[in-house]
C-alpha cells in the first residue's frame, strides 16, 4: 500500500518528464509501424536533423523567456528578418552580413525587454507589436521577393558534413548545451528561474529584475537570429514564408518539454524532448499525407493540453 | 437594558480541530455607540467579526437581538437582513468604478427591469443617501479619484445602504444598523484619519459601529467601550464613560505582559561590545509624505536599533524605504560614508550591503525551490568558481555543503537539502530565510517581523542566529509588533508616533518602561 | 479634496458632462487631429465621397473585430479568438447554406457564442492564460478554415445568395456599416445599461473586492467570454458582407493586430477595470483614419503596411501602459 502511494506521488511529481518521454516512445514505435521506411536510411536521418536543428536553436531562446514567465511572439519574425538580412546583404558584404543580422536581432530583443521591463507592457503584447515591425522590415528589405544565394561558401555554414551529420546539427547542439549550462550552473540562470518562480522574492533577494529581463529577451532574439542565419544557409537563401508556420510548433515544443507557461518550472534541457516529439510528429504526419493545416491544428491542441497539464496551479491566485 | 442591541454569548470557534481561535467570548453591542474590539494579529478579532456577518459558523455560542434569541447568520446576506454589515480592511474598494456604481455593486437586483438598469432611480437614491449621511463627493467620479478617507466613507454608506435594501423600506427606519469596521484606518495617512473619525462620530446617532483595530491612540480617542482580545479570549473590558484607561495600560493588555514570562524567558540581550565602533548607516531627515517625516538616526556596526511604535506609526514604511522597496520623498541615506540614492531598487541596496529579512511566509522564500537554492540565492559569491574573469559557475558541491551546514547549524528539520521549502513547517521556513542572511552577513540587516506566526522553539533559534550575527558586527534595524523582541535584540529603541521620532530609549530604559 | 467638492453631487440625472467625456477619451482629440491633418494635406482625396464611404466600411470591419473582445479586456484578460470566429464562422455559413438556406447566416452568432463559452470555461476552470488559450483557438479555427477551402476545391468560400444584403437602402451609408449597428448598439447597451458592464469593470479592477461584494466572479468571467464571442459572431456578418459574402481563408497576423490596436488606441487599458466598447469604437475610428489617410499621402508604400501597424501598436501600448503602473507584469 505504501509502495503504491510513493510510486504515484513520484509519478505525479515527475509528470512533466513522464508524459513527453512516454509520448516520444509511443510516437517512435507507431511511426515505425506506420511507415517501415521511417528512419530506415541515413538520408532520412539527415533530413530529420535538418528539420530539427534551426528549430531547436529558436526553441532554446523561447524556453528561456517562458522560464521567466514571459512570452515572446517575435521569435519566428526575428528569425525571418535575420535570414533575410543575411541573404540580402551577403552579395555585397560577404560574411560581414552575419554580424549585421545578429545586431538587428539583438536590437529587437532589447526593445522587447525594454517594453516589458521599463514600460510595463505585458510581453505578449509587446512582442506581438515588435513581430509586426520585424515582418514589415523583412518585407521592406526584400521587397517581398525570394533571395537565392548560390555561393557554396554561404551554404557551407550549415551543410558541411562532419562525421556524417551536417554542421547545423553541431551548431544547435552547442547552443543547446550552452543554454543548459547558463540556466543550470550560473547565478544568472538562477535569477531567470527566480523571476519566473517568485517575482517579489527575486526582487527582495537583490536580483536586478530589469537587467535580467532585458538580457533574456536579447538572448532569445540572438538565438532566433542565429537560427535564421543557419536556416538561410541551409535553404540557400531566404523568402517571406520563412518562419511563418513556426510559432505554434515552437510554442508546442517548449510546453511539451514540460516548461510551464507560468514560469519557474521546467528547463532548456527538456525542450530537446519537446522538439524531438513535435518534429517527428510533424514528419510522421506528413508521411501519412495529413494536411499541413490539420498538422498545425494538432500542434495547437497539443500545446494547449500540455499547457494545462504543466501550469503550476499551486501558486496562481488570479489568472488573467 | 433596552439599550442593548446585539449580544453574542460564549462564542467558541476552533479551526481544523487544533487552532482555538475563539474561546468563550461574549460581547454586547449597544445602540448608537462606537465599540472597539482590539488585539494583536491572530487574537481572534477577525474570526469573531466573520462569525457575526455569517462568513464562519461558531462551534458554540448564542446570539440575542434586542433580547430575543436568534440563530447565527449563515451567510452575509442573512447578516444584512439582521442589520449587520462589514467594511473590509483595504481590499474592499474597487478603484475603477464610478461612485454610484460602487455604491450599488451587487445590489442592482431591485433596480433592474428586463435586464436594463434603472440608472435614474439608482442615482436618485445614491444622492439622497449621500445627502443624508453627509458624504461629500461627486457621484460620477471614479473611486480612485477620491481621497482614501472619502473612499472609506463611501464604503460605510454602501454598508448602510445594503442593510436598508436587505430589510426593505418599511423596516429600514426602525432598525439600528451595526457596521463593523475592520481596521479602517490602516491605509489612511495620519491627516485623513481625523477626518474619517469625525464622520464616524456624526453617524453615531443612527448607527452602531464595531471598530476592530490595534492602533491604540485612535481606539482611546473615539470609542465608547473597549473589549480586549488575546489568544482567542476576552482579557479586558473598559467602559470609557465610567473609567479612565491609559494608553500604556491598554497596550499591555493587548500584548499580554504576563504570558511572555510563561512562554519563554527573556534573553539577556547581546549588548553591542564597543560603543566606539563606527557608524555604518546614517539616516538624515528622511521624509515620505503622509507616512513619516524628518527621521534621523544612526546605526553602529554590530548595533541593533529598533523602530518601535503602534501600528500606523510609519515604522514598516521606514524599513521598506531603507531596503529600496518603496522610495522616500526627501532625505539622505548614508551607508559606510557613501550616500545612497533614496530612490533605488533592492539590488542596489544589497550591493552596498543592506539586506532585508521579512517573516512574512512566501514573500522572500521560493516555496517550490529546494532549501539549497533558497540559501544560495544571495550567497553566490561564496559558491561560484570563476574559470574566466566574466564567467561564474556555480559549484554544486560548495552549494550543497553550504546548505548542509545551515541545516545543521539552524537545526532545520528537513530530510535533505533537496527538500522543497513548501513542505517545511512555518518555523523551519523562517529558519531557511534567516539562514541565507546569516551566511551572507551583510553590513546592515533590516528585520521586519522576523518571528511572526512561528512557535516558541523556533523563535528562540532565530533570536540566537540574529544575536550571533550581531556579534559578528552586522548592524540591524528591527521592526516588529512584539516589545519582547526589542528587549532581546535592540541596543537602542526609537519610539515613533504618527511618523515622527518621539524618544530614544536604551535597552535598560525600554525594559523598565515596558516592565519587561 | 477641494477638487472633488467643487462639483458636489449636483449633476443629475447622469453625472457626465461633455468635458468629462472628452477628457476621459483622448481618442476624440486624435480623431479631430487626424481629420484636420489629412483634410489639409490631401483634401480632394481625403474628403471625397467615395473615401468617406470607404472609411465607414473599414470602420465597421475594424470595430466589429474589436468591440466584443473589449468586454474580456475589461476583466484584464484578453480574447483574440475573434479571428478564428470570423474565419471559421464564415466557412460554417458556406458549409451549411445548402441545408439551412438563408438562415445559415445565423450560424455566425451561435458559433461565436459557443466558442466564447468554451474559452470562458477552459480559462476559468483550467486556469490557463487567456491570451495563449484564445490565440491557440484562433490558430486552430484559422487552419481549419484553410483546410475546408483546400478540400472543397473552390478558391473562395462565397455564398452569392446573400448579395441582397450588400445593397444599402440609405444612400452614402454602406451596407456593412448598417449591419454593424445592431452589434454596436447591443455592446453599448450591455456596457452602460446592464449590471454586466459594471461587474466586469469591478472584477478587472479588484477581483478580490468584487468577490467580497458578493459577485459570482467565475460566472461573470465566463459570461464576458460568451458575450465577446457572440458579439464577434454577430459583427462578423458585416465583415462577411463587406468582403463580398465570403470569409477570409488564410490567416494574416496583421488582421489580428487590427482588433487589439483598436482596443488599445481607444484607451481600454490591458490591465482591465476601465474603458469599454464605446472607447473601442473611437479607437477603431482612429485606426481606420490613420491608415486611410496614410495611404493617400504621396510616397507611402502600401507594402510597408505591417511595419506601420507594428509601430502603431507599439506606440499605442506604450501610451496605454501608464495605466499599468504597479501591476505585476510578465
Amino acid at each position: 500500500m505504501k509502495e503504491v502511494r510513493i510510486t504515484s506521488e513520484w509519478a505525479k511529481r515527475n509528470l512533466n518528464t513522464i508524459i513527453p518521454l512516454a509520448g516520444l516512445i509511443l510516437l517512435l514505435t507507431s511511426l515505425r509501424i506506420a511507415n517501415p521506411y521511417f528512419l530506415a536510411s541515413w538520408d532520412s536521418v539527415i533530413t530529420l536533423v535538418y528539420g530539427m536543428s534551426f528549430f531547436m536553436i529558436a526553441a532554446c531562446g523561447l524556453t528561456l523567456v517562458i522560464l521567466m514567465g514571459s512570452f515572446d511572439f517575435s521569435v519566428p519574425s526575428v528569425l525571418k528578418l535575420s535570414a533575410m538580412i543575411f541573404a540580402v546583404l551577403y552579395p555585397s558584404l560577404g560574411f560581414l552580413s552575419i554580424p549585421a543580422a545578429l545586431a538587428v536581432s539583438l536590437v529587437f530583443g532589447f526593445v522587447n525587454g525594454l517594453l516589458l521591463a521599463r514600460f510595463n507592457i505585458p510581453s505578449f503584447m509587446a512582442t506581438l507589436a515588435t513581430s509586426m515591425v520585424a515582418e514589415g522590415m523583412a518585407q521592406v528589405i526584400s521587397g517581398g521577393y525570394t533571395r537565392m544565394i548560390t555561393d557554396p561558401a554561404f551554404r557551407a555554414i550549415s551543410t558541411t558534413m562532419i562525421a556524417g551529420l551536417p554542421s547545423i546539427f553541431y551548431w544547435s547542439i552547442a547552443i543547446w548545451l550552452i543554454s543548459i549550462f547558463i540556466t543550470m550552473a550560473t547565478p544568472y540562470g538562477r535569477a531567470i528561474y527566480a523571476i519566473g518562480g517568485n517575482l517579489v522574492g527575486a526582487r527582495l533577494a537583490g536580483i536586478n529584475i530589469r537587467l535580467v529581463r532585458i538580457s533574456v529577451f536579447m538572448i532569445c532574439s540572438l538565438f532566433a537570429g542565429v537560427s535564421g542565419i543557419l536556416y538561410a544557409s541551409q535553404i540557400q537563401g531566404a523568402h517571406m514564408q520563412v518562419g511563418v508556420l513556426d510559432m505554434i510548433p515552437l510554442f508546442a515544443s517548449v510546453v511539451v518539454g514540460g516548461t510551464a507557461l507560468t514560469g519557474g518550472v521546467g528547463g532548456v534541457h527538456r525542450t530537446l524532448l519537446g522538439v524531438l516529439i513535435i518534429r517527428w510528429l510533424d514528419s510522421g504526419l506528413s508521411m501519412i499525407a495529413i494536411d499541413l493545416n490539420i498538422r498545425m491544428i494538432v500542434f495547437g491542441l497539443i500545446a494547449i493540453i500540455m499547457a494545462i497539464l504543466t501550469i503550476d496551479r499551486r501558486r496562481i491566485k488570479i489568472m488573467k | 437594558m433596552q439599550n442593548q442591541l446585539l449580544i453574542a454569548k460564549n462564542i467558541s470557534k476552533t479551526f481544523d480541530n487544533v487552532v482555538r481561535a475563539l474561546d468563550g467570548v461574549t460581547i454586547d453591542v449597544r445602540r448608537n455607540e462606537v465599540l472597539s474590539v482590539v488585539g494583536e494579529n491572530g487574537a481572534g478579532k477577525s474570526t469573531l467579526m466573520k462569525i457575526l456577518v455569517g462568513v464562519y459558523q461558531p462551534d458554540s455560542g448564542e446570539l440575542y437581538y434586542e433580547g430575543e434569541k436568534i440563530p447565527f447568520p449563515k451567510n452575509p446576506m442573512e447578516a444584512l437582513e439582521r442589520g449587520i454589515s462589514i467594511v473590509y480592511q483595504e481590499r474592499g474598494v474597487i478603484p475603477h468604478l464610478k461612485v454610484y456604481q460602487f455604491l450599488f455593486l451587487g445590489l442592482e437586483g431591485k433596480f433592474t427591469r428586463l435586464g436594463r438598469l434603472q440608472l435614474e432611480k439608482i442615482i436618485g437614491i445614491a444622492k439622497s443617501v449621500f445627502d443624508e449621511l453627509g458624504v461629500k463627493c461627486d457621484l460620477g467620479s471614479y473611486m480612485y479619484e477620491l481621497p482614501l478617507s472619502t473612499q472609506k466613507m463611501v464604503e460605510i454608506a454602501r454598508a448602510i445602504l445594503s442593510i436598508r435594501l436587505a430589510v426593505g423600506d418599511s423596516e429600514a427606519s426602525k432598525i439600528t444598523p451595526i457596521i463593523i469596521l475592520d481596521e479602517p484606518t490602516a491605509p489612511l495617512s495620519i491627516e485623513e484619519r481625523d477626518e474619517f473619525f469625525q464622520y464616524i462620530l456624526n453617524l453615531k446617532k443612527n448607527n452602531s459601529f464595531i471598530f476592530v483595530s490595534h492602533i491604540i491612540p485612535e481606539v482611546m480617542k473615539f470609542s465608547d467601550r473597549i473589549y480586549v482580545l488575546r489568544d482567542g479570549k476576552l482579557v479586558a473590558y473598559h467602559d470609557l464613560s465610567t473609567e479612565k484607561v491609559t494608553e500604556d495600560q491598554l497596550f499591555r493588555e493587548i500584548v499580554g505582559r504576563v504570558s511572555y514570562y510563561e512562554l519563554y524567558s527573556v534573553h539577556e540581550y547581546g549588548k553591542a561590545e564597543a560603543e566606539n565602533r563606527p557608524i555604518i548607516l546614517s539616516v538624515q531627515n528622511l521624509t515620505k509624505k503622509g507616512y513619516y517625516s524628518n527621521i534621523t538616526f544612526g546605526v553602529r556596526e554590530g548595533e541593533c536599533v529598533g523602530l518601535f511604535g503602534p501600528a500606523g506609526c510609519g515604522k514598516s514604511e521606514i524599513a521598506k524605504t531603507l531596503y529600496g522597496e518603496i522610495s522616500a520623498d526627501s532625505g539622505k541615506i548614508i551607508v559606510d560614508g557613501k550616500e545612497v540614492k533614496i530612490k533605488s531598487e533592492p539590488h542596489v541596496r544589497l550591493r552596498v550591503g543592506i539586506g532585508y529579512f521579512s517573516g512574512e511566509t512566501g514573500k522572500e522564500l521560493f516555496l517550490y525551490w529546494p532549501i539549497r537554492k533558497n540559501i544560495s540565492i544571495v550567497n553566490f559569491e561564496k559558491i561560484v568558481r570563476k574559470p574566466f574573469k566574466i564567467a561564474s559557475v556555480i559549484s554544486f558541491k560548495a552549494e550543497k555543503e553550504l546548505a548542509d551546514r545551515m541545516i545543521k547549524k539552524l537545526r532545520i528539520r528537513a530530510p535533505s537539502v533537496e527538500t522543497e521549502c513548501y513542505s517545511l513547517s512555518g518555523g523551519n521556513k523562517q529558519k531557511v530565510s534567516v539562514g541565507k542572511w546569516l551566511e551572507k552577513s551583510p553590513k546592515i540587516l533590516i528585520l521586519e517581523d522576523p518571528t511572526i506566526g512561528i512557535d516558541v522553539g523556533a523563535r528562540e533559534d532565530i533570536y540566537e542566529v540574529l544575536l550571533e550575527m550581531k556579534k559578528k558586527g552586522v548592524a540591524m534595524i528591527l521592526v516588529s509588533d512584539d516589545p519582547k523582541e526589542y528587549a532581546i535584540l535592540c541596543d537602542k529603541i526609537i519610539l515613533l508616533r504618527e511618523g515622527t521620532i518621539q524618544k530614544v530609549y536604551d535597552n535598560g530604559e525600554f525594559r523598565r518602561v515596558m516592565e519587561l | 479634496m477641494s477638487k472633488n467638492l467643487k462639483k458636489d453631487a449636483t449633476t443629475f440625472p447622469i453625472p457626465t458632462t461633455t468635458w468629462r467625456i472628452v477628457r476621459g477619451n483622448p481618442a476624440i482629440w486624435a480623431i479631430f487631429g487626424l481629420v484636420i491633418i489629412f483634410s489639409s494635406i490631401v483634401p480632394e482625396k481625403f474628403l471625397s465621397t467615395s473615401n468617406l464611404v470607404a472609411i465607414l466600411k473599414n470602420f465597421a470591419v475594424t470595430s466589429m473585430l474589436a468591440v466584443g473582445p473589449t468586454f474580456v479586456i475589461l476583466l484584464g484578460s484578453i480574447d483574440v479568438s475573434y479571428m478564428g470566429i470570423w474565419m471559421f464562422g464564415g466557412a460554417l455559413v458556406w458549409l451549411l447554406y445548402p441545408y439551412l438556406g438563408l438562415a445559415s447566416i445565423l450560424i455566425y452568432p451561435v458559433f461565436g457564442l459557443l466558442i466564447g463559452l468554451f474559452n470562458g470555461i477552459v480559462h476559468v476552470k483550467a486556469k490557463i492564460p487567456s491570451f495563449i488559450l484564445t490565440l491557440a483557438m484562433t490558430a486552430v479555427l484559422a487552419f481549419l478554415t484553410t483546410y475546408v477551402r483546400n478540400i472543397s476545391g473552390v478558391l473562395t468560400l462565397t455564398v452569392p445568395a446573400y448579395n441582397f444584403l450588400r445593397e444599402s437602402p440609405i444612400p452614402y451609408l454602406p451596407a456593412p456599416f448598417l449591419l454593424a449597428l445592431p452589434t454596436i448598439i447591443l455592446a453599448v447597451f450591455l456596457m452602460f445599461f446592464t449590471k454586466l458592464g459594471t461587474y466586469l469593470c469591478a472584477i478587472g479592477s479588484n477581483e478580490e473586492g468584487a468577490k467580497l461584494a458578493g459577485i459570482n466572479v467565475e460566472k461573470y468571467k465566463i459570461l464576458a467570454f460568451m458575450f465577446s464571442g457572440f458579439l464577434v459572431g454577430l459583427g462578423s456578418i458585416a465583415i462577411f458582407v463587406h468582403l463580398g459574402n465570403q470569409t477570409r481563408v488564410d490567416f494574416d497576423p496583421s488582421e489580428l493586430v487590427r482588433g487589439l490596436a483598436a482596443i488599445v488606441l481607444g484607451g481600454t487599458p490591458l490591465a482591465g477595470g476601465m474603458g469599454g466598447p464605446h472607447r473601442t469604437l473611437l479607437g477603431a475610428l482612429v485606426y481606420v483614419l490613420i491608415f486611410n489617410g496614410l495611404f493617400l499621402l504621396p510616397g507611402v508604400d502600401p507594402n510597408h503596411l505591417k511595419l506601420y501597424i507594428g509601430a502603431l501598436l507599439m506606440g499605442a501600448v506604450i501610451i496605454a501602459s501608464k495605466a499599468l503602473k504597479g501591476a505585476l507584469i510578465t
